[in-house]
Parts: structure tokens; C-alpha cells; sequence
């Protein structure tokens, strides 16, 4: 991964996997990619394989666990599910955009009235 | 917090388990990749296409192979591992290098690891006994600037009175550390018919305590037990507490000593106790412990005047050092405002026991010098190895150069000098350590000319392996730093192009290297100057004149117990017939008998001369005192300059009187003529008498090891017997030889009376030196390391700098410069470094004879001759070093040099 990423985006595209994860049940990498691609409507088009860095943080920090098992195909596949600490956490976040995001909109309709 | 805590420990556990997580990985990308496969097959690609188009979409599976994994482990630890690699193979390589390396670093450290045992075992070693440090030591300070005058003993009545009357100590304990004891075995008391027969009879230092004594310190006993209350007083006194070095050399180790009899100074005594063999305190060194018994008499006003007994005491808790000091100053102040006689201008001081025993026993400047000058040794070692670093660096610059370009990072190549210098270190520590081991023992087997400094016992214990670990991460930085630094900032531009052949090290480069040669020369400058004074004042004091003969002389010290020689008739019967008698011995030229053997600090008095005006009882003119017999002058070998000495005629009952040395005159008789003069002398426990002189003899050294002369009277013996006192027997041959014949002499006048110190006159004053030739033989090793490394080193740095330049070199000569001026411009600039160095290390050095003189007393060091010998020599030596390859790079056929690379 290149060094220059943001630490922003990195954010975002945890909490895109967290809430992706609570939403959807347990999944596992190629889904979770799927299921981002089609949210955003393919306007984020990275690498599928980004998420695994997203996935490795979540689960060292306790907020998903993860667990080999077979996939609709048969196929051996690792999924992930949500933890409780993680559905605080997402939680937490939530709040926390819907508090920035009603003060920027706030901030943007006081400025389109002037 | 937490989840930064979580994200550690699962990093720490995925560090470990790291192929295994990275396979589990593998297979979850493989999977991944089918699925995207498969999905691109359902949409219709063909099966190629679908698996390219899988890959492109997943993304580099490298790439996130290395992502993952850096999320797994810890990458600091990772570049460690890779650097330790790395570094190792890069030592492996330059074996030569290496070797250099780690032994001029395991001198360095094994120097200095073997002085710090010293350290360790004189400074850093706790005094035994609980606490240490709340007890108290308190000292009397002597109005008159003696030496040690203010760690001064004690009277008697002084530590009676001060027991009772102090409010900071919970219990205060005295002792007389400087006695001897009579041992022989139990033997026979004589009886009807038959003498006494004995044990061989041995002189053994030996203490007088007070009961509470080993409380207060807070010992307890290995075997049996200490002193009870009650025990100092007569009847109850005759029980004495053995060392453990004496209960194993003396009785054998014996487990049940506790209880049986010996006899002690004629008489017997119980054994009631065995003390542990780290019972210690520095440089009290006694074998054994009677009670100290104070009798009626040692109570008066005029026991006052008597001071040996040392105080020592527990604080009260809570209560400070500063406190104790206060109150015993004013307690000082009360004996004088009572007792004004004795104890006018005294005053007393407190210091805790630690602080005592180091201040009591001097070591501190000694192992100073010691600790400076390795610690001297230790920085040109480390110059040394930092300017083979250096050049390393210099030569792998174009190396270093291209890495940078391909991404390296700066720190990254600083870090990796680092290693390799941390490498060194550590395996010139281990060497060092190994070194320093040996060293220990040498140093402890060179150690003993001092029962006190031998009976510490030094080895590589932690202190001193902590040392050499510090000392080596110490290195590290000083013999790494500034190279990795350099390196670092190798210049990418200029290294990479092609004619970077031509170019000399970068200016960084020669900066260092010409600061590495200038520090080393200061160094060197510094500590020769430094050891040279020491020798050289050392040297004075060894050679000096003494003002006596030395040679052939055999001498033995008595101390004549009151048990049986009560009173002067005893004495003097006692010293007549053994002279007479150790004068038929064969070899023995002449015999005689004095209070102190010469220059080895005799006692003084106070006296007064007849015509002269009173002086004040602070004020007295004082002169050394000595108590010879008939024969004393011719034995020592003492010129006589006028009058006469004594004769069997100057006994008790005639006019006594005295013979003075020249200085004597000199000083206080104004070079007048003293034949005839009277002098009175205030002597302790006697009443003052007018004596007349009626010889003067030629001055000796106060002390040997002292560059003095004092005033000095010598007393007829037979006018002052005195009950101890030194024999000196003049030798035909060697002196030793006689000592046979001395010991069976003495038996046969008093079986049971040992003879203490038998030994030739040159012995005694070897002894007297102390360390001091120990230490100069030592310090002036370690000067010449000094200067052989800083050779090295200069030698080393220079050859490598105009190796380098032999292309620039080549270059000058082929466009015409003539080998003496290509000569002129190295030696220039070796010479400039030089006199930088040279200059620093010069002033560095200038106030070193005052500090000298103010660390060891006695010592009084001008030698001025040394500031310009030893920058001579260290010029010399960098001429050379530069010359010699300067002319090697000249010799070089010029089309050779420009194809150099």
C-alpha cells in the first residue's frame, strides 16, 4: 500500500467495512468488496485488495473476529463478523458524523443565505 | 489507550507466528482471487482473460503480501534484525578490520573495567552491619594542621562525657582499632621449679572495645556471641572475640572455639565469639577484640590529652547527620569553656560511617587519577576505532551512494553504523571482560603493601560487569556516532559520477577525521603530562635523601607489656640485656634500640628554650621526639656534625641531656651555637626538666615519603625508657639473615614476648610508600597504552587520508609538482592537526600541579622540563606518523596513482 495514503481515507474505509458487516451478517473479503462497490456505485474504484489492510486493523483492534468457513460455492473461505466492541464503536461514529455533518450544514446553509 | 495496547500485543504475538499467518493469508487472497474469477466467468470472459482480469481487479498480490505483513509485525524490530544481519556479514568480511577493532576497544574496556573494580570494591562497597549509613562517626579536629586533622580520635573522659550529654544518637560506642595483642597458645603457667612455658608468641593487631560496640554497627557474630554489658569492667574483661581470618589461620576453623581458653598479653582470656569474614570496615584491620576497660585513671582531666578512641554511633530515628553535627560542635565548645587546658581550639565533627571510613582511609584522589587516566585510555581507543569506521565509510561511499539514490533512507544508514558499531562494542566488551579478569587478578596479587588494601577483596562482581556493559553502549556512541553521521551524509551527486575517483572524501569526511587525530593528540598530550608529573614527583620522593643509611639493616619492633615490665627499671634492664646480648651475634656490627625507627614519623612535643619568651600553649614550638639508646647514631648511620652523642654515663641519675638535628638549629636556635642551650619539653605524664644539648646530628626525613625536614631531639633512653620501641641491628651481609638469630636472642631473654614486624630497614620503607610505587608503575602503563594507541591511530588515519589522495596525488606530480612539494603539503596539513591537538591538550594540562598537589598531600610537583618534553614527543611521533606515508604516496609512479581507483 502506498505510503501517501490519508489516514482519513484509511478511516473511512474502515467504518465502510464495519457498518458494511453489520448490515450484512458475517462476510467474507470478496463480498465485503462487492458490497462497497456497489454502496458507492463503483465511484470507489480501488483495488478489491485494500480492504484486507482495513480488515487487519479491525480485527487487531477487537472490532471484528474472523473465522475460516465455506462459502455459498463450497469454497473454503475466511469471514468476518462484527463484534459488540465494534457495534459500539460504529455507533460512536455515527454520532460523531451526524454531529460534524449537521455543523457543516448549518455552516453551508448560513452561508448560502448570505 | 487500550485499543493501542491490543494493536501491540497482537502485532508482538503475529511477529512470532509470521509464517503462519502469512500462509493463512495466501490462501485468502487465492480464494479471493476464484471468486473474482469466477464472477468474471459468468460474465462471459473467457477462462484467460477472467483470470487476468481477477488479478488487475484484486491488485498486487505482492503488495498487499508486504502490506499485510508490515501490519503484522513489528517493523522496528524487523530492521534491527536485518541490520544485526548485515552488520555481521560486513565484519565477517574485513576480518582484518574487525580484529583491529574489537582489541583496541577491549583494551579500552578491560582498562577500565579492572580500575572500576577498585572503585567498586573500595567506594561502592557498603561497610557491614544494618543500616550503615544512620551510623555516625564522631572525630575530634586538631587546632594544629596535622595531617587527617580533622578525622582525630578521641579521649576517654571526651566519650564518657559526650555519651551522656548528646540527644541525637541512641547509643554511642568506642573503640581503640590500633592495638596489639600478645597471642601465644594456652601454655603452662610457671610453677614451682619451672618456667612458663607458651605457645610461639605472635604480635596480632588487635581492638579494644566498648560492649555495645558490635550493636551499634549492628553485627552479629558467626559463632558464639559479641560482648555482653558488664564485660568491661575488671573481673569481667578477660573475654576476647576472634576474626574469622584469625579463627581459620590461628585455631583452624575450629566449630568449637567458642568457650575455650587462650592466652592473651600473658594472661588468659575466653573466647566468646567468632566474627563473620565480611566484617570489615576498610582499613580497620583488627584481628581480634578485648573489651576496652576504663579505668579510674583514664578518667581524669589529664587522660584528656590521651586521644584514641574512635566514636561510633547509631542515629536516633529521624534524627539527621547535619543535627548531630550541630550538637557536637557546641559540646566541643563546652569542653573548652571546661576543660581549657587540654582541650583549648578542639572541635569536634560528625560524619556518617561510609563517608568516614572512604575520607580515613584516602583512597579517594588515588582512585581517581586512576579512573581519569583509563577513562583517557578508553577515548583514544574509542577514536581509534571510530577513524577505522570512518574510513570504512569513506571507502564504501560510492556503495552508500548508490543505495541512497535507490531509496535508502539517511537515518536508515546512520542506524546501520551504528549496529556495526554497536557489534564491536559488545564483542570488545566481552573481550574487555575477559582481559579485565586477569587484570583483577594481577592487580589484586600487586596489591599488598597494606594489610587494610589487601584484606578488601576485589573481583568482577555485578557492579563491575554493569560497568563494562555501560562502558561498551558508551563506545558504541563515541566510536560510532560521528561516522554514521558522515555516512549518512554521503554526498548522492558527486559519489555517482564517474570521475568520483578524483574527488577526495567528501569535506564532512576530512573534517572529522582531521578532528578524530586532533582529540587523540590532546588526549595522549593530556595524560602524559598528567602521569609524567606523578612519576617524576614520586620518582623525587622514592631517591631523596633520607639523611641515614638504610642499607643493611635489620629491624624489629617490641612492645614491652606492663604485666611484666611494670615500671623504667624493667625497661631499661629489659633493653640493656638484649642489646648486649644481640651484640655477640656474629654479623651484627652494631645494635641498637629507639621509640621509632627513622623517617617514619616519630612523635612530637612542645618545648621551650631557656632565654627565649614564653610562648602561648597553641603556640609552642614543636619538634619531633625520639628515644634512642648509646648506639643509635652509628647504627642509622646519622652523621654527627658537633658535640657528641650519648654514653653510658647520661642514666637516670646524671643532667639529662638531649641532642637536637640541624634544622633544629636552624629554625629555632637561629643557626646560633646550641652547645650548652637548654631545653625543657612538655612531655605527657611527666614532670618538665631542663635538659642541656650537647650534640647535633644531620637532619632525616620526617617522613620517608615526605620531601620535610623537621626540627627533631633525640633523649638518651636510659633518662626516658619507653616500653615500646624498635631494635636495629647493623648487618655485616644481608640483613635478613640475622632474623633468626634476633628471634632466638629475644626468646632467650623473654620466651613469651613476641617480636613484632621483623624486617629489613629498606622493607619498612618500601611499606611505608603505600601504593605509591604500585600506583606509578601502573598510571605509567597506562600512559604509554595511551600513547602507543594514539600512535596507532594517528598513524592509521593519516596513511588511510593520503592513500585516498594517492589519484589527487598521482594528478599533482604528473603536472609537475616535485615530490618535496607534494611532501611539504601532507606533512602540512598532518602538522596543523597536530598543533591544534598538541595546543588544547597543552592547556588542558596546565592546572594539573595545582590539582595534584591538592589531592595528595605531601607531593609537591614543579616540573616544568615536562611541558616541553612531552609535546616534543608526541611532535615526533606525528611527524613520523605523517611523514612515513606521505613519502609512500611520493614514490608512486604518477601513472600509476592516475589509474588508481
Amino acid at each position: 500500500m502506498p505510503d501517501g495514503k490519508s489516514e482519513i481515507l484509511q478511516g473511512t474505509l474502515d467504518l465502510m467495512v464495519l457498518k458494511t458487516l453489520e448490515t450484512m451478517g458475517p462476510l467474507h473479503g470478496y463480498g465485503i468488496a462487492r458490497r462497497i462497490e456497489q454502496i458507492s456505485e463503483d465511484a470507489l474504484q480501488i483495488n478489491q485488495g485494500t480492504i484486507y489492510a482495513s480488515l487487519v486493523r479491525l480485527l487487531q483492534k477487537g472490532w471484528i473476529s474472523g473465522a475460516w468457513g465455506t462459502s455459498e460455492n463450497n469454497r473454503k473461505a475466511k469471514f468476518y463478523s462484527i463484534t459488540k466492541a465494534g457495534r459500539k464503536q460504529l455507533a460512536h461514529e455515527a454520532r460523531s458524523w451526524e454531529r460534524i455533518s449537521g455543523v457543516i450544514g448549518r455552516v453551508l446553509r448560513i452561508a448560502e443565505r448570505e | 489507550m487500550f485499543a493501542a495496547l491490543r494493536v501491540l500485543a497482537s502485532r508482538i504475538r503475529g511477529w512470532f507466528s509470521l509464517r503462519r499467518v502469512e500462509e493463512d493469508f495466501a490462501r485468502e487472497l487465492d480464494s479471493h482471487l476464484e471468486m473474482l474469477m469466477e464472477e468474471n466467468l459468468r460474465r462471459g470472459m473467457p477462462p484467460e482473460e477472467a483470470r487476468r482480469a481477477a488479478r488487475v481487479r484484486l491488485g498486487g498480490m505482492t503488495q498487499l503480501r508486504e502490506a499485510h505483513r508490515e501490519l503484522h509485525t513489528l517493523p522496528f524490530l524487523d530492521t534491527l534484525l536485518q541490520d544485526i544481519r548485515y552488520a555481521l556479514r560486513t565484519l565477517r568480511k574485513n576480518p582484518g578490520f574487525t580484529t583491529v577493532a574489537v582489541l583496541t576497544l577491549a583494551l579500552g574496556i578491560a582498562v577500565n573495567s579492572t580500575m572500576f573494580s577498585l572503585v567498586s570494591a573500595f567506594l561502592l562497597r557498603r561497610p557491614p552491619g544494618r543500616e550503615p549509613e544512620r551510623v555516625a562517626v564522631v572525630s575530634a579536629v586538631n587546632p594544629n594542621q596535622v595531617f587527617h586533622y580533622d578525622a582525630f580520635p578521641v579521649s576517654a573522659p571526651t566519650y564518657l562525657a559526650w555519651r551522656e550529654a548528646n540527644h541525637v544518637f541512641a547509643d554511642m560506642a568506642a573503640a581503640d582499632e590500633y592495638r596489639t595483642a600478645n597471642l601465644s597458645a594456652v601454655g603452662q603457667p610457671a610453677s614451682a621449679g619451672r618456667p612458663a612455658t607458651a605457645g610461639s608468641p605472635e604480635a596480632i593487631p588487635s581492638a579494644a572495645v566498648s560492649p555495645n560496640y558490635f550493636s551499634v554497627l549492628g553485627v552479629a557474630s558467626q559463632l558464639g556471641r559479641t560482648f555482653a554489658d558488664g564485660e568491661d569492667q575488671p573481673g569481667h574483661d578477660h573475654v576476647v572475640i576472634l576474626s574469622h581470618n584469625l579463627w581459620e589461620g590461628r585455631f583452624g576453623s575450629d566449630p568449637s572455639v567458642v568457650g575455650r581458653t587462650t592466652r592473651l598479653n600473658r594472661e588468659s582470656y575466653v573466647i566468646v565469639g567468632v566474627m563473620p569474614a565480611d566484617f570489615r570496615l576498610l582499613g580497620f584491620t583488627p584481628q581480634l577484640w578485648t573489651p576496652l576497660v576504663l579505668s579510674a585513671a583514664d578518667q581524669t582531666a589529664a587522660a584528656r590529652k590521651d586521644r584514641s578512641l574512635h566514636l561510633f554511633a547509631r542515629l536516633k530515628p529521624g534524627v539527621s547527620i547535619t543535627q548531630a553535627r550541630a550538637e557536637f560542635a557546641a559540646l566541643a565548645k563546652r569542653a573548652e569553656e571546661g576543660f581549657a587546658e587540654t582541650e583549648k581550639g578542639w572541635g569536634a565533627t560528625v560524619r556518617t560511617l561510609p563517608d568516614f571510613l572512604i575520607y580515613n582511609f584516602e583512597v579517594r584522589s588515588g582512585l581517581a587519577v586512576m579512573m581519569a587516566a583509563v577513562g583517557f585510555v578508553l577515548m583514544i581507543a574509542c577514536a581509534n576505532v571510530a577513524g577505522l569506521l570512518l574510513a570504512r565509510a569513506t571507502a564504501r561511499r560510492k556503495e552508500l551512494a548508490i543505495r541512497l539514490s535507490l531509496g535508502a533512507s539517511r537515518p536508515r544508514i546512520a542506524r546501520q553504523v551504528l549496529t556495526e558499531s554497536l557489534l564491536i562494542a559488545l564483542l570488545g566488551g566481552s573481550a574487555g571482560l575477559l582481559l579485565a579478569y586477569w587484570g583483577i587478578d594481577f592487580v589484586r596479587a600487586n596489591m599488598t603493601f597494606n594489610e587494610a588494601i589487601s584484606a578488601v577483596p576485589l573481583g568482577l562482581d555485578w557492579n563491575v560487569l554493569l560497568f563494562a556493559l555501560g562502558v561498551s553502549l558508551g563506545s558504541t556512541v563515541l566510536s560510532g556516532l560521528a561516522p554514521a553521521l558522515t555516512a549518512s551524509r554521503t554526498d548522492v551527486h558527486t559519489n555517482l559520477k564517474e570521475e568520483s575517483r578524483a574527488a577526495s572524501a567528501g569535506r564532512s569526511h576530512s573534517r572529522l577525521r582531521n578532528a578524530l587525530v586532533a582529540s587523540e593528540i590532546a588526549a595522549a598530550m593530556f595524560l602524559l603530562i598528567g602521569a609524567g608529573l606523578l612519576i617524576r614527583g614520586i620518582y623525587l620522593i622514592e631517591h631523596q635523601n633520607l639523611g641515614f643509611r638504610a642499607d643493611h639493616l635489620l629491624t624489629a619492633s617490641v612492645t614491652l607489656d606492663t604485666a611484666r615490665y611494670k615500671g623504667p627499671s624493667e625497661q631499661t634492664f629489659f633493653v640493656r640485656d638484649v642489646i648486649s646480648k644481640l651484640q655477640q651475634i656474629p654479623s651484627a656490627e652494631m645494635v641498637a634500640a629507639a621509640s621509632d625507627l627513622p623517617a617514619t614519623g616519630a612523635g612530637s612535643v612542645t618545648l621551650r628554650i631557656k632565654g627565649q619568651p614564653e610562648l602561648p600553649a597553641n603556640g609552642r614550638l614543636n619538634a619531633r621526639d625520639a628515644v634512642v639508646t648509646i648506639d643509635y647514631f652509628q647504627t642509622a648511620g646519622i652523621p654527627l656534625l658537633r658535640g657528641r652523642t650519648f654514653t653510658e654515663t647520661d642514666n637516670a641519675r646524671a643532667p639529662r641531656v638531649i641532642v637536637v638535628n640541624q634544622e633544629f638549629v636552624h629554625r629555632y636556635l637561629q643557626d646560633q651555637e646550641p652547645i650548652g642551650k637548654q631545653i625543657r619539653l612538655d612531655v605527657i605524664g611527666a614532670a618538665p626538666e631542663w635538659s642541656e644539648i650537647v650534640g647535633v646530628v644531620g637532619n632525616v626525613k620526617a617522613y620517608s615519603e615526605e620531601t620535610r625536614d623537621d626540627p627533631e631531639v633525640y633523649e638518651p633512653f636510659l633518662q626516658r625508657p619507653a616500653s615500646s620501641f624498635a631494635l636495629m641491628l647493623r648487618a655485616s651481609a644481608d640483613p635478613n639473615n640475622l632474623a633468626s638469630a634476633l628471634r632466638e636472642t629475644v626468646a632467650q631473654v623473654d620466651a613469651e614476648l613476641p617480636l613484632d614486624r621483623v624486617m629489613s630497614m629498606a622493607v619498612v620503607i618500601e611499606r611505608q610508600k603505600g601504593g605509591d610505587t604500585f600506583f606509578v608503575r601502573v598510571l605509567g602503563s597506562f600512559a604509554l597504552l595511551a600513547l602507543i594507541l594514539a600512535a596507532i591511530g594517528i598513524y592509521g588515519l593519516i596513511a588511510y587520508s593520503v592513500g585516498q589522495r594517492t589519484h589527487e596525488i598521482g594528478i599533482r606530480m604528473a603536472l609537475g609538482a616535485g615530490k618535496s612539494q607534494v611532501l611539504r603539503m601532507v606533512l602540512g596539513e598532518g602538522m596543523k592537526m597536530a598543533a591544534t591537538g598538541a595546543a588544547i591538550g597543552l592547556v588542558l594540562a596546565l592546572p594539573l600541579p595545582k590539582v595534584f598537589d591538592a589531592m595528595f598531600y605531601g607531593l609537591h610537583l614543579r616540573e616544568l622540563r615536562l611541558y616541553f618534553l612531552v609535546p616534543m614527543a608526541i611532535f615526533v611521533v606525528a611527524t613520523l606518523a605523517t611523514y612515513i606515508p606521505a613519502r609512500r604516496a611520493t614514490r608512486v609512479d604518477p601513472m600509476v596513482a592516475l589509474r588508481y581507483e
